[in-house]
């Protein structure tokens, strides 16, 4: 496992060049928390849901709960996909091009997208810390893997919180032979960290464990209680009143007292 | 995955409960379902026509024969939603998604103000299928349709069913009803507007800088 870490963490970085913009993001229109449902990538047995919420300075706030994860071990975990309109989308098993029932590195790259941005634990959240196995949250002995983090936005690529709904969260790392680690013996050797000079990593440390998609948006910010949209100024007013014709013996009663309401709804409006 | 759609058509017998009733609960469950398609379908977690986001500009309400500008709605420093100053003038609350964009915005008009019927006085008479149109800075409009009125008591606000997470465009209207309490100078109760969106119509002029829209067919 410490190898694994080792050669994870020394990939060369030259292999996966900084090709991302650091600019600010332009202002947000609408304060929302964006909901991300997190699938299970064939027969992982990994699933989660993730929250994504720009704040009003510009910052994400991201949030990750996922269940199934290889236990005490880490998963490297990225928004994939493009600012610039591509039509990225979480791979399917029609995409399992070995049909060995898992989605590696190279037949979901093509489906998802780049990676776009790091969900680390601290530090860089570039490309280039990609596979930086270091930084990266490790799943407790049950398999459950929790991540939260607030990205300033002056780390955020161009386009972040505009497009926040044309990305997807990829987590990987699974353990098929369901032996509790990541190990050669499984499926074998990563030829996605081959291919990027570092021999010797399993492919279940590569491989996708889940793949999130938006499911759904709430409000980002949630007002207490009900709103005061009314001062009781028409209750004195002659005429059906739709506010009261649901109080039973309610109106005759507010009828009366209305004119000492609307002296006193001055004082007592926010 | 938290996924709440609200999209029950309650009577309006409902909307004649006494002040003190609890909130309705949303009853019968129409539309699209629920359920997410299976892990190895591509495709939409979603459902239903979705915008780009773009500030709202106007609201427009045939039913009610109100059609208002709309202004920017924060949140007070107690942490309720900040009411517009006058009373015909509509606000759009800027904590939540724009209209016609996934997920809930969120409107709030007066029931009366300072003297005046307010531009939501008529509210609670709204019924499934009406419809609410919002225009955006964009120039492209949301046409949305009411699918539940419901009256609640402030102490019992709903607030998962009004801000939480949907899989949809969906838009809250909010007022006030109910009794007038003159110890807190507020009516005792909201009344809420759900609608879905049912139509996104683009800008009848090219808007080079946003995508557009997509529409439901």
């Amino acid at each position: 496992m410490n190898l694994t870490r080792a050669a994870l963490a020394a990939l060369p970085l030259a292999a996966v060049a900084l090709t991302v913009p650091l600019v600010a993001p332009a202002p947000v229109f609408a304060a929302e928390s964006v909901s991300v449902e997190l699938m299970e990538m064939g027969n992982t047995g990994a699933k989660g849901n993730a929250t994504l919420t720009p704040m009003a300075n510009g910052d994400l706030k991201i949030a990750i709960k996922s269940t199934g994860m290889t236990p005490n071990s880490p998963h490297a975990q990225h928004l994939h996909g493009s600012a610039a309109g591509m039509d990225f989308h979480c791979p399917t098993m029609r995409d399992d091009k070995n049909g060995n029932g898992y989605i590696s590195v190279e037949e979901g790259l093509p489906m998802y997208g780049d990676i776009f941005v790091s969900l680390t634990t601290s530090g860089d959240t570039t490309k280039a810390s990609g596979l930086a196995v270091d930084r990266f949250p490790t799943a407790d002995a049950q398999g459950n893997l929790s991540y939260e983090r607030t990205i300033p936005a002056a780390q955020l690529p161009a386009g972040t919180i505009e497009h926040i709904k044309d990305l997807h969260i990829v987590q990987h790392g699974i353990d098929a032979n369901k032996n509790g680690k990541y190990d050669l013996e499984a499926l074998g050797e990563s030829t996605f960290a081959k291919s990027l000079g570092v021999p010797n990593i399993p492919e279940e440390a590569t491989d996708v464990a889940t793949c999130g998609m938006v499911s759904g948006a709430a409000a980002g910010s949630v007002p207490a209680g009900g709103v005061n949209t009314g001062d009781g100024s028409s209750l004195q007013q002659s005429g059906p009143d739709p506010a009261l014709i649901y109080s039973v013996g309610g109106a005759a009663v507010l009828g009366t007292l209305g004119v000492a309401f609307y002296r006193r709804r001055k004082a007592a409006q926010a | 995955m938290s996924r709440r759609v609200v999209v029950s058509a309650v009577s309006a017998a409902l909307l004649v409960a006494g002040c003190s009733a609890p909130p309705p609960a949303p009853n019968t469950v129409a539309g699209p379902p629920s359920t997410a398609p299976a892990a190895s379908q591509p495709g939409e977690l979603t459902s239903g026509p979705l915008m780009e986001s773009s500030p709202p500009v106007t609201v427009s309400i045939p039913k009610l024969g109100v059609t208002s500008t709309l202004v920017d709605l924060a949140t007070e420093p107690d942490g309720t939603m900040q009411v517009p100053d006058d009373a015909s003038t509509v606000g759009w609350f800027t904590g939540a998604p724009s209209p016609g964009a996934l997920g809930p915005a969120v409107l709030a008009g007066h029931v009366d103000w300072k003297g005046t019927k307010g531009a939501f006085y008529h509210l609670s008479t709204l019924a499934p299928g009406d419809e609410v149109s919002v225009t955006r800075l964009d120039g492209s409009r949301a046409v949305f349709a009411v699918n539940k009125v419901g009256r609640y008591p402030k102490n019992q606000f709903p607030t998962d069913a009004v801000y939480g997470p949907v899989d949809h465009a969906a838009l809250r209207l909010i007022t006030c009803g109910g009794e007038f309490d003159s110890a807190t100078g507020h009516y005792r109760d909201n009344i809420v507007a759900f609608a879905d969106l049912k139509q996104a119509q683009p800008s009848p002029a090219p808007q080079p800088s946003w995508p557009s829209a997509t529409t439901p067919h």
